[in-house]
């Protein structure tokens, strides 16, 4: 039996965009999915994942997730198509950082540190919430079918990150790659 | 720990939420038109109960909305959650 380790990634070069409207309101429904390509999630804590990954945080708040080489593309595109709508499109790339974390004991690994419930039962692909975990904020999301874990950090948080999962992982072996 | 109930993410840690006080404190209209005692009264004063107290909460580490808890301040029991009238959707 190969037991798959727990491996973590940092993912560089990643855009983020936070975007805020009314998710009551279709006309900026509709304009945010013709900017992107694809519907936001408003059923609350989920995750849509597409050209880009579409996270839910708040009732009139998302985080879109791209490649920092298109941050650029998808504001003009979200900037020309909500026009005249009440809304709040913001470039955050420099403040976040993204990890990548696989393998049978990331479930393990987190309730170490967070209060989150990540019973597979509970926790499941598609879903995502933000949190505390070793007393950091926040932002888990379980993404490519339920095969990998994306944790949001702040940047400035990103170094004390690792080093808390180097510390909670060495139990599960876990690697950086 | 208490387990609170936020209105869109469902029940979560208290580690993740902040206390806002009591719910339903009206800010006057017209401020100059109080009584030294009365803007006082609206700053200062709270009901502070024993038993049923509507408070505030904020799901700080959450999604970071307001919204109202209904919590016996004997028990600590928590009855319920609701939205704030601004809703907080938008």
């Amino acid at each position: 039996m190969s037991e798959q380790r727990t491996q973590v990634s940092i993912v560089p070069d990643t855009g983020f965009i936070n975007l805020r409207g009314d998710s009551q309101d279709a006309d900026f429904l509709n304009a945010a999915e013709a900017a992107t390509g694809q519907r936001l999630p408003v059923k609350a804590n989920t995750v849509s994942e597409g050209e880009l990954r579409v996270y839910w945080l708040g009732p009139d708040e998302w985080l879109l997730v791209c490649p920092a080489e298109k941050v650029a593309d998808v504001i003009s595109q979200l900037n020309e198509k909500l026009s005249g709508l009440h809304v709040a499109v913001n470039d955050i790339s420099g403040g976040n950082t993204s990890m990548h974390l696989s393998g049978e004991s990331v479930r393990a690994l987190f309730s170490k540190g967070c209060t989150l419930d990540f019973h597979p039962k509970v926790f499941k692909a598609g879903d995502c919430a933000q949190s505390g975990l070793a007393k950091a904020s926040v932002l888990i999301g379980l993404i490519e079918g339920g095969t990998t874990f994306e944790l949001i950090v702040r940047r400035s948080f990103a170094g004390y990150m690792l080093k808390w999962l180097r510390h909670a992982g060495r139990e599960y072996g876990i690697e950086f790659t | 720990m208490l387990l609170i109930e936020c209105p869109w993410c469902g029940e979560r840690a208290e580690t993740e939420f902040s206390y806002g006080g009591e719910a339903g404190i009206v800010r006057p209209a017209e401020p100059d038109a109080l009584s030294d005692a009365e803007w006082a009264d609206y700053l200062f004063n709270r009901t502070n109960p024993r038993g049923a107290h509507r408070e505030l909460w904020n799901h700080a580490q959450g999604c970071r909305r307001w919204f109202g808890v209904e919590r016996d301040t004997v028990s600590y029991k928590i009855s319920g959650s609701f939205k704030l009238p601004s809703g907080g959707e938008a």
